[in-house]
């Protein structure tokens, strides 16, 4: 959920999530009385990655109310010397795009602090793409060309497969997708 | 009691003494039957002790005592009282847990698979002849592994050891340990430890259900028995016999102002 009064803003970060392979569903609001209402109405999990100039006053009192369970937030600041709120992820506007990249990739990539660390075991899409490429053999270099991502989305990517798996080899990789019809033996042995 | 460690002082907490009767160490413990087995000692040791057993098989009961004492109980773990044992000892009962492994565990674990993937319904097969070539793979590996050992770094250590004791130490030596320290050998388990464990995981949550359960069942205990027998034995060359080599290195190289 991108939640800015900004077009520009929207914009940059849809950019920025397309760079590091974000393929979730995007929804742009405009003001904090949308998100309120879309927080109402859903239960899934989400992020959310808002303006700063968007909160109320006061600030602090605004943001314990959009902290819930299932709601990871990323707030963007002018202020880069700000106090930081526990639970929620900054960037400023002087941050350079990889240091923004960085912080995107821990924002969505590591596992929420608050949760027990019980990470899903299903593969997702994306995850089973990368899953056939390493089991055919292809190196990190070669996965991100093929998919159009950059390598360390590859390496997250390998990382959550291995954790969710518990599987490290690439020959266990292989015998996994094998035995799921991931891929086929003579794919393999080409 | 062989004496060449005479003042050998081993903790006195220790379940496993001199004065306990053999076939009492078994009624224990009896995962320690093929490690007991690894000494070279057999069964039929009516009420004798765990010292007059090992001095009748020429093993030294004070070595024998630790090791047993630290697969009992993987908490304890001399690290240096075992590495004042000579270089000697210590490839002999790593050698024989080579053996081990090569003659009696992987046949046996490759017996499971084998005969699991001629019971396996048609639609199974495959999905068992993916593990057993994936256990092949690893086999290979694992004996790889052990064959230089055996071929290239037992040897070496035995050389150092020797030269130390004899007080001859060759050039060629000398241009060995700077050359090829044992240092540049350090950590080559982890590779085969992951793979074992990539094996376990597939079977217990990949594999979908097979005919021969029982078979099932028997070869992931196997495997559970390897991996812990070889995270015990990585455990002595790593902490064991790597420092004490490193140790031997040093003073020949101090020893002849290198």
């Amino acid at each position: 959920m991108i939640a800015s009064s900004q077009f520009l803003y929207r914009l940059g970060i849809k950019t920025m999530l397309s760079v590091i392979d974000i393929d979730l569903d995007i929804v742009e609001l405009i003001s904090l009385e949308e998100l309120r209402s879309y927080q109402q109405n859903t239960s899934e999990s989400y992020f959310v990655i808002m303006s700063e100039d968007l909160l109320h006053y006061p600030r602090q009192e605004c943001l314990n109310e959009l902290q819930q369970t299932n709601c990871k937030l990323m707030l963007i600041s002018d202020d880069e010397n700000g106090n930081s709120i526990p639970g929620v992820e900054k960037i400023t506007n002087s941050d350079s795009q990889k240091e923004i990249l960085d912080k995107f990739q821990d924002f969505f990539f590591e596992p929420k602090s608050t949760s027990s660390g019980e990470a899903s075991t299903t593969l997702s899409e994306r995850e089973i793409d990368v899953l056939k490429t390493v089991a055919l053999g292809l190196s990190n270099k070669e996965i991100a060309e093929k998919l159009f991502i950059s390598i360390n989305t590859v390496v997250t990517h390998r990382k959550n497969i291995t954790e969710k798996l518990g599987i490290k080899t690439i020959a266990g990789l292989t015998v996994y997708a094998l035995m799921n019809n991931l891929i086929t033996p003579e794919e393999v042995q080409k | 009691m062989t004496s060449e460690i005479v003042s050998y002082s081993m903790n006195k907490n220790l379940p496993i003494t001199p004065q306990m009767k053999m076939a009492d160490v078994i009624h224990r413990d009896y995962r320690l039957i093929p490690i007991i087995g690894r000494f070279g000692i057999d069964f039929g040791f009516g009420n004798k002790s765990v010292g007059e057993v090992c001095d009748e098989n020429d093993i030294n009961t004070w070595f024998f005592l630790e090791i047993v004492n630290s697969y009992h109980n993987p908490q304890y773990f001399p690290q240096e009282q075992l590495q004042k044992f000579s270089a000697k000892q210590i490839i002999a009962y790593l050698s024989s847990t080579h053996s081990y492994y090569k003659d009696v565990k992987i046949p046996e674990i490759q017996g499971y698979i084998d005969e699991m993937e001629k019971k396996a319904s048609e639609e199974h097969t495959n999905n068992v002849k993916l593990l057993n070539d994936f256990f092949k793979g690893y086999v290979e590996e694992l004996e790889l592994h052990l064959e230089h050992e055996d071929k290239e770094i037992f040897p070496y250590v035995i050389e150092l050891e020797n030269a130390l004791e004899e007080g001859k130490i060759s050039i060629d030596l000398k241009k060995k340990i700077i050359e090829e320290p044992i240092e540049d050998y350090e950590r080559g388990h982890e590779d085969v430890e992951v793979k074992l464990s990539d094996l376990k995981n597939l079977i217990i949550k990949f594999l979908p259900p097979v005919l021969c359960k029982e078979l099932c069942k028997k070869l992931l205990t196997e495997l559970y028995r390897l991996e812990n027998d070889l995270e015990n034995h990585s455990r002595i060359e790593d902490n064991v016999l790597v420092p004490k080599v490193k140790m031997l290195e040093q003073t020949i190289l101090e020893g002849s102002g290198s």
